[in-house]
């Protein structure tokens, strides 16, 4: 009786030593999945549904100027805004809130990761510009955004400095 | 002893994921096929009949090849005016297969081979599956399709724009893509034998990743609401996940009762599994930092996808009875085809077929300039 004991305390130690290990090794990727189930605060921020879309227009039709803003950069596989970005952003805010026209957001990722998953990158991407303009004040309404995931890079060699200038947002402005 | 019982269930799921990054040997040895001859089918269309008849048979994976002498099954026929008669029969000249096909020659073979496959081996033959993909032969990203070998490449679509991410439904009569002639990302849905098409999601902001479920739903990504959600489409668009990540490539279980897809949110993204009625998605855990593209095998068993090894994609395969997880070759996007054995892949601009089980790997096509993201009907 005993023996089978101290062999299951051994066993169940053992166990746990093992479960512990595994556990900080894919510490990273459990939280990840914990805040699938906490998702009701970020949804109060970040789902701020979409307007409808303006007809006959869109971020590469004539009626939209592209170069009214300077585009936006982000890290590897990232959708943060960085600080560096935010002067841009704060620009794109005050017009606006200055009454001027709806702007088209598109987002886009190097060519780095695989095809679809960089389309939802870049969605998300140009929907983490929105919720910043939205939150220094602009109206969501004239807000509209588009993936474009790895097509049309600004540079389409294969090297670190292709790569930081494609990873970008940039703003169509409707005229 | 309660307590001991929940300490050795623990003990065990952990043993479970630990195992998970082994991979099993596979062997497979030569006496394990079954030795078939191709015997000329006579005919007007004769010649390409049993030429696609004997590659479509050697790339089940179920045959060898052999001399008439030494095959233990005989295959014959008569390819005459769109009808072939189509005869396989035993060593003692028995007849186990005698059936008429009708259609072109191709056609006519790949169905004639998949009833083969499905009389000596009980399994299903992929052969008469179609397959698409995107290709920039025109100098923009437009989807073809073509039969599983290569041949019969037709080109779908003309938008010259961004044509990406075809999905064909089961049977190989819809196709879906998601295609930019708005100028945002929209969902097309295309009639194969008709060409009529329907934008069916144009929703505000980006519409992709549509995925058929075995009786025609369609999943798909949208960001309407303000961030890329898992949707299925049909009456309006039924929501699935709330999260503040990026859910992308759905792909369903045989049954339509779930859905299995990537899920990124700091970067690294993971597959998930989620009711197809909608709730909280549950991790897979596959070792792999770096998960996307999940394509569910048509008998339910495997989801196959892409990882990230240094600075290019592999091609990987969770095996979701055991939890294990191997590594098959290089490249990316791959698909099941209707046998559960065989995926198709691209990898360097061209179209490989691989044998999951033995590692088999033959080239499908190139020459179309860059061709990605493949899809295969079942």
């Amino acid at each position: 009786m005993t023996t089978r004991f101290l062999k299951l305390v051994t066993f169940a130690s053992a166990a746990v030593m093992l479960c512990s290990l595994n556990a900080c090794s894919s510490f990273g990727k459990k939280k990840n999945g914990d805040s699938q189930y906490a998702g009701t605060d970020s949804d109060s921020v970040n789902g701020t549904p979409l307007a409808d879309r303006q007809e006959g227009v869109s971020f590469t039709s004539s009626n939209v100027d592209r170069n009214k803003f300077r585009p936006v950069h982000f890290a590897f596989d990232s959708f943060a805004i960085s600080s560096s970005e935010q002067p841009i952003l704060d620009e794109v805010a005050d017009y606006l809130k200055g009454g001027g026209g709806s702007v088209i957001v598109a987002g886009f990722t190097d060519e780095r990761g695989t095809a679809e998953y960089n389309r939802g990158l870049g969605e998300k991407r140009a929907l983490s510009v929105r919720q910043y303009l939205v939150q220094r004040g602009a109206n969501a309404g004239k807000i509209q955004t588009v993936s474009f995931g790895a097509e049309m890079p600004v540079d389409s060699s294969s090297n670190e400095s292709a790569w930081a200038k494609n990873r970008r947002a940039e703003f169509g402005v409707v005229r | 002893m309660k307590r001991n019982l929940l300490v050795m269930l623990f003990a065990a799921f952990c043993a479970r994921s630990l195992s998970a990054a082994e991979a099993p040997t596979i062997t497979v040895s030569k006496s394990d096929m079954i030795g078939i001859a191709v015997s000329p089918v006579s005919g007007a269309d004769g010649a390409i009949v049993t030429k696609t008849v004997q590659t479509d048979l050697a790339l089940s994976g179920y045959f060898a090849i052999v001399p008439a002498g030494s095959a233990t099954f005989t295959v014959g026929g008569a390819s005459n005016g769109g009808s072939l008669d189509g005869k396989v029969t035993d060593h003692g000249g028995r007849s186990v297969v005698a059936s008429a096909y009708s259609g072109t020659a191709k056609s006519k073979a790949h169905a004639f081979a998949d009833d083969i496959v499905r009389t000596l081996t009980g399994n299903k033959g992929f052969a008469s599956g179609k397959i698409a993909f995107v290709a920039t032969k025109s100098g923009r990203k437009e989807i073809y399709t073509a039969d599983y070998d290569g041949s019969n490449v037709q080109q779908l679509t003309h938008d010259g724009n961004i044509s990406v991410h075809p999905s064909l439904s089961a049977d190989g009569r819809k196709l879906a893509y998601t295609g930019y002639k708005s100028g945002y990302a929209d969902i097309y849905e295309i009639d194969l034998a008709g060409g009529a098409r329907d934008r069916i999601a144009k929703y505000p902001g980006t519409n992709t990743g549509a995925a058929y479920s075995a009786n025609g739903r369609i999943a798909a990504t949208l960001s309407k609401d303000g961030n890329p959600e898992l949707y299925v489409l049909g009456g309006g668009a039924h929501r699935l996940t709330h999260t503040p990540g990026v859910e992308s490539s759905p792909t369903w279980s045989p049954d339509g009762g779930e859905i299995i897809y990537s899920y990124d949110e700091h970067g690294g993204p993971q597959l998930y599994r989620i009711s197809s009625g909608g709730g909280s998605g549950q991790l897979l855990s596959t070792g792999h930092g770096y998960c996307t593209e999940p394509n569910w095998s048509p008998d339910g068993k495997k989801v196959a996808f892409n990882v990230r090894e240094g600075g290019s994609f592999a091609v990987a395969v969770l095996d979701l009875q055991s939890g294990t997880t191997r590594t098959l070759t290089s490249g990316e996007n791959p698909v099941w085809g209707a046998d559960s054995r065989h995926i198709l892949l691209a990898q360097g601009g061209a179209l490989y077929l691989l044998d999951a089980q033995t590692g088999k790997r033959t080239k499908i096509l190139d020459g179309l300039g860059k061709i990605t993201e493949p899809t295969w009907s079942r």
